[in-house]
């Protein structure tokens, strides 16, 4: 009752303020009566004085003035405190407890009566006090007479109002959606995002799981980067059965071969046979074998295996198909035929009517390139080494090395005007050759051959090959053993030698003049040098890596070169690029003979005493940033192979997509797109 | 009328057909259709033709036939061809039969010093061969040489015959790899034992290499040669001295008792274009000169303007080229590889080839059209083969094999023989092929 009472609202009677206060001061004792009556008159007075405004309806001002203090403080006094005058309100005389239990209980008004301890009286509640508890109680108004439902009274007319209460426009808000609302909301939103509100529901764990399952796959495992499962052990086989089949039992024999094998190569395991379940023993070796597994799985290092998993089609560089690339040699359409030995040498004519060429059997031929019809022939009486066509359209005539002579023959071809100059050019006076240094005109002289109408070159060692330059009149001849004076350059038109101005190094093999510029190049055995001819210096060493370079070639833009090797290997260099190798072709199972460039399409061809000639697409571009593209076209074959020689030399006709091979079966075979 | 011969037949189709000819009274069959198998190609249909014609004509030889559906000749069993033309086998089918285009008579070969290099048959009286000795040779039939043409010092590339309608004198011009051409004069019809010596009696120099080819203009006044030089330059022939363009008169030196003059030509006009080897040149009209050169093109140029009409690029080097066929507008060529190409300049936009026959193994070394019939041609290889062919399809008609080395050049000859000489020194002729 007491908590109901502290729930109540503002207005109340001072009476009930009382019970608040008197409850408040922690003396739950209602039937407490310690307190002096005067004391209780004075506090009622002072409490009158308070409220003064406060209520019409006390009858009694409370008297005592001591304020909202603990009672306690005045329990052994005489008084119970103060009344507004300042005396002392003495406490009433106590009545015996027994008796006023006895007067309670014979009282039937009693249960309305109240011990006031503050004034120290007795209060009796009248019946109107107690319908108001009650009303208060129920949580009704607590007067009757007040009507919670009263009916609206509009004081307002709306009836003849013309205009809304106020003429202010309807606010925007009214109209946006809240921004408050969204605000919330994107809040929620952000909660739900972060995790901090989950919606999920609780999970259910599966009640059943694998128990063999394999547990190398669980999640929590494999969460691991460097969790390495277990390697499994062997699960048993037909032959672990307890009955196999017949052909998994050993024989008798067999298992008396294995007593003689060594322990690790012994099976671990023999088959038998069992007739029945029953009957098999304990495995003997179970422990053993558990041990083992046991150490395998802790002392074991797992590591885990790095597979690339790469097509290699993706590995090969994107090359442009060949049908792209055409034209270019395919089929062997025409042979020349008429050799008796191998033929070691072809030149074709600049214009490409005919082609000559240079045998063992000691012979020059010259062929209709269109008929294969052989014109000519020169009967030299020794092998011929190298042949070499003037570069220059209107002198028809050929360069043959034999031996240690080279031959400048007229070839007979041209019209009268340009056989009268070749005649001319092919004549030597007077023997000239005073201002020649002494060294030269002792390993070299110039003669006139009558024979053959030609000029004999007579040099000190076998001659290998011999190189035109491009304006027909200058031309190199190389012997191999020449040390010092391997290379020599001699001058047609004043019938001079000069030597080549370096020191040599190594075994040169063969030598090319740049097909623009005064540049001259000597492949030795190891390595490639490039000389300017005009400055007289070094230009360039390419370094081939091979072991021995048999021939070079090259590109007519003069920027690339290539050469072939006795392992059969195809360098190319680019010179702008680098002095190593800018890309190496091991195509060929034999000795590169020969390499050849086209002088317009975009081709070159090396062959080999394999039997065959390669044609490669060796783009060469304009653009310095791109390197030249090679493309392997394809693999001329034919010839057969005669003392372990292929394919001698192969040159390519100057202006059709062909080339020409010469072979060691003593044939020339043509080769067309 | 049925053909019940084989007992075999019955397990395959029948066809019925009807056989027809415009072939003249002896070849008629009675135009009644027959069922015949569908599995018979060309050799059963043609017994069963000269079976028919046995029961018309009661001593009849044996003789192949060739068989025409729709236009097309048939080369495969007759079921084959029938599904693959996607042709009706309900209908009775009209089988026409010509005579089968295949020489039946191989001539005694005429033996040279050298390989023949050239020949022209387009004069039914003689046969004119060039030799690579600088020799050209007059043949009268097969091993009998009339003529002999002298004083070329270097192989012959090429002969053509001017003219041959003149009774008397005919007029030939050959070229050669010693940069000259040569206009010969003789009397086609006197016949002696010994072959008589002719000389020149006009050498046209002008060619900075050595001629390829030579063509004369159907009028007969003027020849065309290519040339390695690039260029194709025209001559006249008329040996009278009309035009400036004799400028001297030479007394032969080596042989002076036979006192001949010969005058000396020179150019009239050059046309200029090829970028390599003229190797081949066609004067087949008036005004129009074609040429297949090594640069890949054949041109086909205006003599007036000495212009370049059209051009087709062909990307293979070119050998020989002849005009003819539908229209006399066919351009057939062959070159550095087995294929000969023909081309229809007519067809615009286009200078893919209408036709091509692969058979050949190796360079095609000459093709020509024959002078009649509109569907025939032969191409001779350096397989060693010459080849006759039909338009309408894509097999030879027949192969020629008696060379034993490459053939150098082939014609027709009198329209119903093929002469052919090679580097087995040979001219050889296979007569009596008929061509409708």
């Amino acid at each position: 009752m007491n908590h109901q009472e502290s729930q109540r609202p503002e207005k109340v009677n001072p009476l009930e303020m009382r019970d608040l206060g008197f409850i408040e001061s922690g003396n739950n004792d209602g039937l407490d009566d310690n307190h002096d009556q005067d004391e209780l008159a004075d506090s009622s007075q002072s409490r009158q004085a308070v409220d003064e405004s406060d209520s019409s309806e006390d009858e009694v001002a409370p008297r005592n003035t001591i304020g909202d203090v603990p009672l306690e403080w005045y329990k052994d006094e005489k008084h119970i405190g103060y009344d507004i005058a300042g005396k002392k309100i003495k406490k009433k005389e106590r009545q015996d407890k027994l008796d006023s239990f006895l007067a309670s209980a014979d009282d039937s008004k009693n249960w309305r009566k109240i011990y006031d301890e503050y004034n120290d009286e007795e209060v009796e509640l009248t019946k109107e006090e107690t319908k108001l508890i009650r009303r208060l109680l129920k949580g009704k108004a607590p007067h009757a007479e007040f009507d919670p439902y009263a009916p609206y009274v509009d004081w307002f007319k709306w009836d003849d109002a013309k205009h809304p209460l106020s003429n202010a426009p309807e606010p925007k808000r009214r109209f946006i959606p809240s921004k408050w609302e969204s605000k919330k909301v994107v809040e929620y939103v952000r909660a739900i995002r972060k995790g901090l509100i989950k919606f999920d529901k609780p999970k259910e764990e599966p009640r059943l799981y694998l128990l063999w399952g394999d547990d190398s796959s669980s999640a929590d495992r494999t969460k691991h980067l460097a969790y390495i499962p277990p390697p499994k052990p062997k699960l048993p086989g037909h032959e672990e059965s307890y009955n196999p089949s017949l052909e998994y039992l050993p024989t008798q024999e067999e298992i008396n071969t294995y007593q003689l094998m060594y322990e690790e190569d012994r099976p671990k395991f023999i088959p038998k046979r069992f007739t029945s379940f029953r009957s098999i023993p304990a495995y003997e070796n179970a422990i053993k074998d558990s041990f083992e597994r046991c150490l395998d799985l802790y002392l074991c290092p797992r590591v885990r295996k790095k597979r690339i998993n790469i097509d290699p089609e993706s590995l090969k560089p994107k090359l442009p198909s060949r049908k792209d690339l055409r034209p270019y040699p395919v089929t062997c359409y025409l042979e020349y035929r008429g050799h008796e030995g191998a033929v070691l040498s072809i030149s074709v004519e600049p214009s490409g009517q005919w082609i000559a060429s240079g045998s063992k059997d000691g012979t020059v031929r010259i062929w209709e390139v269109e008929t294969g019809r052989c014109l000519r022939v020169w009967e030299l009486g020794e092998a011929v080494q190298h042949v070499a066509w003037n570069p220059l359209l209107e002198l028809p005539i050929l360069a043959v090395s034999v031996g240690s002579d080279v031959l400048i023959l007229n070839t007979g071809f041209g019209n009268e005007e340009q056989q009268r100059k070749a005649k001319e050019l092919l004549q030597i006076g007077t023997p000239t050759s005073s201002d020649d240094s002494d060294d030269i005109s002792s390993v070299l002289s110039w003669l006139q051959d009558e024979k053959h109408d030609c000029i004999r070159l007579r040099h000190f060692r076998t001659v290998s090959s011999i190189e035109w330059h491009r304006k027909g009149d200058y031309l190199s001849t190389v012997m191999p053993a020449g040390e010092s004076r391997a290379i020599l350059i001699h001058q047609l038109s004043k019938k001079l030698t000069q030597r080549l101005p370096f020191k040599h190094h190594g075994l040169p093999v063969s030598s090319v003049f740049h097909p623009t510029r005064s540049i001259f190049f000597v492949a030795t055995k190891k390595n490639v040098r490039v000389y300017d001819l005009l400055r007289q210096k070094l230009i360039k060493k390419l370094e081939t890596q091979l072991r021995e370079v048999s021939s070079i070639a090259v590109h007519p833009a003069g920027d690339n070169v290539i050469v072939g090797s006795k392992e059969g290997k195809l360098c190319w260099f680019d010179m702008d690029l680098s002095s190593k190798p800018y890309k190496t072709l091991k195509c060929h199972p034999k000795d590169i003979t020969n390499v050849a460039f086209h002088r317009s399409y975009p081709l070159f061809a090396s062959c080999s005493d394999d039997c065959t000639a390669y044609v490669f697409h060796g783009m060469v571009y304009a653009d310095l940033n791109q390197n030249p593209l090679i493309v392997p076209l394809e693999i001329l074959r034919g010839h057969t192979s005669s003392d372990g020689r292929g394919v001698i030399d192969c040159k390519f006709h100057p202006r059709q997509p062909w080339l020409f091979t010469a072979g060691a079966d003593s044939s020339i075979k043509l080769y067309c797109h | 009328m049925e053909i019940d011969g084989d007992t075999n037949e019955d397990n395959s189709r029948r066809i019925q057909v009807r056989f027809v000819t415009k072939l003249k009274a002896p070849y008629k069959v009675p135009t009644t259709a027959i069922a015949i198998p569908s599995d018979l190609s060309r050799l059963g249909l043609s017994s069963i033709v000269n079976k028919l014609l046995q029961a018309v004509v009661s001593e009849w030889k044996t003789e192949p036939f060739d068989f025409l559906i729709n236009g097309e000749l048939v080369r495969m069993s007759l079921e084959q061809f029938l599904l693959a033309k996607g042709i009706s086998a309900e209908k009775i089918l009209e089988i026409e039969y010509i005579r089968a285009v295949a020489p039946r008579k191989e001539e005694e070969p005429s033996p040279h010093d050298d390989w023949v290099s050239a020949v022209d048959g387009s004069s039914p009286r003689f046969i004119l061969t060039g030799c690579c000795d600088g020799l050209g040779r007059v043949w009268k039939e097969a091993g009998l040489c009339t003529h002999i043409l002298e004083g070329h010092s270097d192989a012959i590339s090429s002969v053509s015959i001017i003219n041959s309608e003149a009774l008397g004198s005919v007029t030939v011009a050959t070229a050669s790899k010693d940069r000259t051409l040569r206009l010969w004069k003789f009397d086609a019809e006197d016949s002696n034992d010994h072959p008589a010596m002719i000389r020149a009696f006009k050498i046209l120099r002008g060619h900075n290499a050595s001629v390829h080819s030579v063509a004369a203009k159907t009028s007969g006044d003027m020849v065309c040669s290519g040339s390695w030089d690039c260029t194709i330059n025209l001559w006249r022939t008329n040996d009278s001295d009309t035009d400036g363009d004799v400028v001297s008169i030479k007394k032969r030196k080596v042989n002076s008792k036979a006192e001949q003059s010969q005058s000396e030509g020179e150019a009239v006009s050059m046309l200029v274009g090829h970028t390599q080897c003229v190797s081949s040149v066609v004067w087949p009209q008036h005004e129009t000169i074609y040429s297949a050169s090594w640069d890949h093109s054949v041109r086909q140029w205006d003599v007036e303007t000495g212009k370049d009409l059209s051009n087709i690029f062909c990307g293979k080097v070119l050998n020989c080229i002849d005009v003819g066929g539908e229209g006399s507008a066919l351009i057939a060529a062959g070159g550095s590889d087995p294929i000969l190409r023909i081309w229809d300049p007519r067809k615009p936009g286009t200078s893919a080839p209408v036709f091509q026959f692969s058979s050949h193994s190796s360079w095609i070394s000459a093709c020509k059209w024959h002078d009649r019939s509109s569907f025939h041609l032969l191409s001779s290889s350096y397989d060693g083969k010459v080849m006759l062919w039909d338009l309408r399809t894509a097999w030879p008609l027949s192969v020629l094999d008696t060379h034993k080395d490459k053939v150098l050049c082939a014609d027709w000859w009198k329209g119903d023989s093929v002469v052919s000489g090679g580097v087995d020194a040979q001219l050889r002729i296979c007569s009596d092929i008929s061509i409708p």
